[in-house]
């Protein structure tokens, strides 16, 4: 597995929620998701970075919507899950899958 | 309509120094959120949530755009400003130095009026060459102030607030100066 394929923790919960929205999400969403799944109040500037970042990776894509008027005029950034993105998230996964195997029986003393 | 405005100075705050490719997204975010938030809470907790996404975005917008391509030439250009405003200030000194001959009263007096000057011409040369840059120089002035307190390169005695308004409000005239400008050539625009 190359060095690149590994994912940081907060970018392994981003793409999971983008996963989870299951389409397009702009960072408001996806930050509200992570939110309500972990209780982890993470800042919007955090998110987007995040975002920033998977997208130079090419794990996600990302379009300008319509501006609306509840946004001050504002137009959303708009983020999906691409093929390489998914790939990530399933190596990701299985290494985590693969170093918690086993592990039931230690989780009181670590 | 007013009633519903996120607070002006965090969004300003927001436009001034987010990097240009999210800030439209992100206080487009915000601003929708804090709507959704004023109606249910109060206003007031919806303002202080929103400050809080405003102080804890922008070092991480800031440690983005550092990343991100051209933030090299902005810190370069950010340094070559930064020695010419050291040389205006070295300058500006030594005129008062043989002009007025100040004693340490006065010189206590003129050495922010100096200071400050300097930091907004520095601000504006930055801005007018590379948006983006005042952030990077606001940074090195504030780093360089610590820095000359700690060593205490300054032999007249002056009380501490005296010190941390240089920390402070350089920096600041560095960032604001520029904006102010912008406004006021275009007193007409709707911010």
């Amino acid at each position: 597995m190359k060095r690149g394929e590994l994912l940081g923790s907060l970018e392994h919960i981003i793409l999971l929620a983008l996963v989870r929205l299951d389409g397009n999400a702009h960072g408001m969403i996806v930050r509200r998701e992570i939110e309500e799944r972990t209780g982890r109040n993470l800042s919007i500037g955090a998110v987007y970075a995040t975002l920033e970042r998977l997208e130079a990776k090419g794990y996600v894509s990302s379009f300008t919507g319509d501006p609306t008027p509840e946004r001050g005029g504002r137009a959303k950034r708009l983020f999906r899950v691409e093929a390489a993105g998914k790939r990530a998230l399933q190596i990701s996964n299985q290494t985590i899958r693969s170093m918690t195997a086993g592990l039931k029986g230690h989780w009181g003393t670590i | 309509m007013r009633r519903c405005s996120p607070p002006t100075f965090a969004c300003w705050l927001l436009k001034s120094l987010l990097p240009d490719p999210y800030r439209e997204a992100v206080l487009g975010d915000l601003i929708e959120e804090y709507r959704l938030r004023i109606e249910s809470p109060s206003r007031f907790t919806a303002s202080r949530w929103f400050w809080s996404q405003t102080c804890r975005s922008v070092p991480s917008m800031f440690w983005c755009s550092l990343r991100s391509r051209g933030c090299f030439i902005s810190m370069s250009i950010a340094v070559g400003v930064y020695i010419f405003m050291g040389t205006l200030k070295f300058a500006a000194d030594w005129i008062i130095w043989k002009l007025v001959a100040p004693d340490q009263a006065t010189y206590v007096v003129l050495a922010p009026i100096v200071f400050l000057t300097t930091t907004a011409i520095g601000g504006c040369v930055a801005a007018r060459i590379r948006r983006g840059t005042t952030t990077f120089l606001a940074l090195i002035v504030m780093i360089t102030v610590a820095i000359l307190i700690d060593v205490k390169v300054c032999s007249i005695p002056v009380p501490w607030w005296y010190q941390f308004g240089f920390l402070t409000l350089g920096p600041l005239a560095v960032i604001i100066t520029p904006t102010l400008l912008a406004h006021l050539k275009r007193p007409g625009a709707v911010t």
